[in-house]
């Protein structure tokens, strides 16, 4: 199993560490409550080493032809979520994009992805790709209250800069986007760097959050997980997923206007409990209406701060309404779910 | 009552454990149940609870009742055969005290029991502490 190049400041932070995707990563610090509320509320920071980094060098045109989104930003910008789907329109992963030049590139894959993506580009095309994950630790700085603590405005919304200096330290990149719905910037840095931030924003009021918080955020705002709600057998138009752009081709485009002329046979859709029901419907449980399988749950939790359990899944077309109250099975028992739109906050 | 540490992990040494990671207190016939401070480290936050209807007769080893964290949904067992007595209900609007009071405000149900002596199937601190460490 990998390990987080941040380890040792993480355990003296206090992390409860887990396995995701084949890394060791911290779950959390103190509760996923807190530290959910500390982004909504103030500024949190969390390690996102395990996800991918790859430097993509070559012709723009066979990189375009392979991601589903156009790459014709100026350099510094960065474009995404964007997608490499399968010749059935699937997710191969969905990935941030990063355009230094027209002809180098930086992407972010989801861990699960890394291998596959990293070979999936390679028997495509001619284009050189550089595995940079080991030898760069990726820290988030995410929040409501970021502008106030950071000077961010240098850095305007999806945009980046290689080679800088952050809190005094040269780091590899500075991105300013967010994964959380919140404003929020990324560094990219040698791991003792990356390790020093991760130690002195602590240190400055910034809550450390962990891998459980990111997931109950991205819950939050409709975001999707790799291999909970998307994979390969997912397309974008199911998932209502706008990462694709038809003003040009690549792999995966015939299946994918094919279900914008015929429609789908399953779409993503949001759900919320009832405040005080406190159950969770997990993956793989069945959606059903007047006694009928109509859907799946793909991802569920507790949202602290909406104080209520929410969660996504896909279902028929037929049977997505929005408002309406609809049901979902749970060890037996059938509990009341409203379909609701994302974000849900 | 003392604490035995277990690493980051806290064992009481007067009362009594199952297998499946619950503590029991025996005051006379009455059992009071609870999850063990390992068990709701293992969950982590925990967001919701079932918890078992007043009056209704079970079994030792029966699943009475569910736990929900982020992570899991996880059943809980009564150690012994019993009535249910008494259950927590601040657990509904606050299950997270069985985060941060599992031996105390954490607690999850009380049961009548049909013979204390069932108690003998039952772990003591020593071996509970065993258990934990061969877990690690």
């Amino acid at each position: 199993m990998f390990v987080s190049p941040l380890f040792e400041v993480e355990e003296k932070s206090g992390a409860n560490f887990g396995e995701f995707a084949g890394w060791n990563m911290p779950m959390t610090y103190s509760s996923y409550q807190e530290e959910h509320l500390a982004v909504r509320n103030s500024v949190a920071v969390f390690d996102l080493s395990h996800m991918g980094r790859l430097r993509v060098k070559g012709r723009a045109e066979e990189l375009e032809e392979l991601i589903a989104k156009e790459l014709n930003g100026s350099p510094g910008q960065m474009i995404g979520p964007t997608a490499f789907l399968n010749d059935r329109g699937g997710f191969i992963d969905d990935v941030m994009t990063y355009k230094i030049s027209d002809s180098d590139f930086l992407l972010v894959t989801n861990a699960t992805n890394r291998e596959k993506v990293i070979k999936w580009i390679k028997s495509n095309s001619s284009l050189d790709v550089e595995d940079l994950t080991f030898s760069l630790a990726m820290i988030a700085i995410q929040g409501k209250k970021v502008k106030e603590i950071f000077n961010v405005d240098e850095i305007p919304h999806m945009t980046f800069k290689l080679n800088v200096s952050y809190m005094g330290m040269k780091v590899f990149l500075l991105s300013r986007s967010g994964w959380t719905g919140e404003d929020g910037i990324e560094v990219w840095a040698e791991p003792e760097i990356a390790g020093a931030i991760f130690t002195k924003l602590a240190q400055n009021g910034v809550k450390p959050a962990g891998l459980v918080t990111r997931d109950s955020i991205r819950q939050e705002m409709g975001y999707l997980l790799y291999g909970e709600d998307i994979d390969e057998s997912v397309t974008p138009v199911e998932a209502r997923y706008w990462v694709f752009s038809l003003s040009k081709g690549f792999v995966g485009k015939d299946a994918i206007v094919e279900q914008l002329r015929n429609g789908v046979s399953k779409i993503r859709f949001g759900f919320k409990m009832k405040k005080g029901m406190r159950v969770i419907p997990r993956r793989g449980m069945e959606v059903t209406s007047l006694g009928s399988k109509v859907g799946y749950v793909t991802s569920s939790t507790f949202s602290p701060f909406l104080n209520r359990v929410i969660g996504m899944g896909y279902i028929s077309p037929q049977h997505f309404f929005l408002g309406y109250s609809t049901t979902v099975e749970i060890r037996g028992k059938t509990y009341e779910i409203k379909m609701d739109d994302f974000p849900f906050i | 009552m003392a604490e035995i540490k277990v690493g980051k992990y806290t064992v009481l040494s007067d009362l009594l454990y199952t297998e499946t990671d619950e503590w029991v207190k025996l005051e006379g016939d009455v059992a009071t149940v609870g999850i063990t401070d390992y068990a709701q480290k293992k969950l982590r936050d925990i967001v919701g609870i079932e918890l078992p209807e007043v009056g209704r007769d079970f079994s030792a080893g029966d699943p009475i009742g569910v736990v929900e964290s982020v992570k899991a949904a996880v059943d809980i067992y009564t150690p012994l055969s019993g009535k249910i007595c008494q259950v927590n209900e601040d657990l509904t609007s606050s299950p997270e005290l069985m985060n941060l009071d599992p031996y105390g405000k954490g607690w999850i149900f009380k049961l009548r029991c049909k013979d204390v002596n069932e108690k003998v199937k039952l772990m003591d601190a020593e071996k509970y502490v065993e258990k934990i460490q061969k877990g690690e």
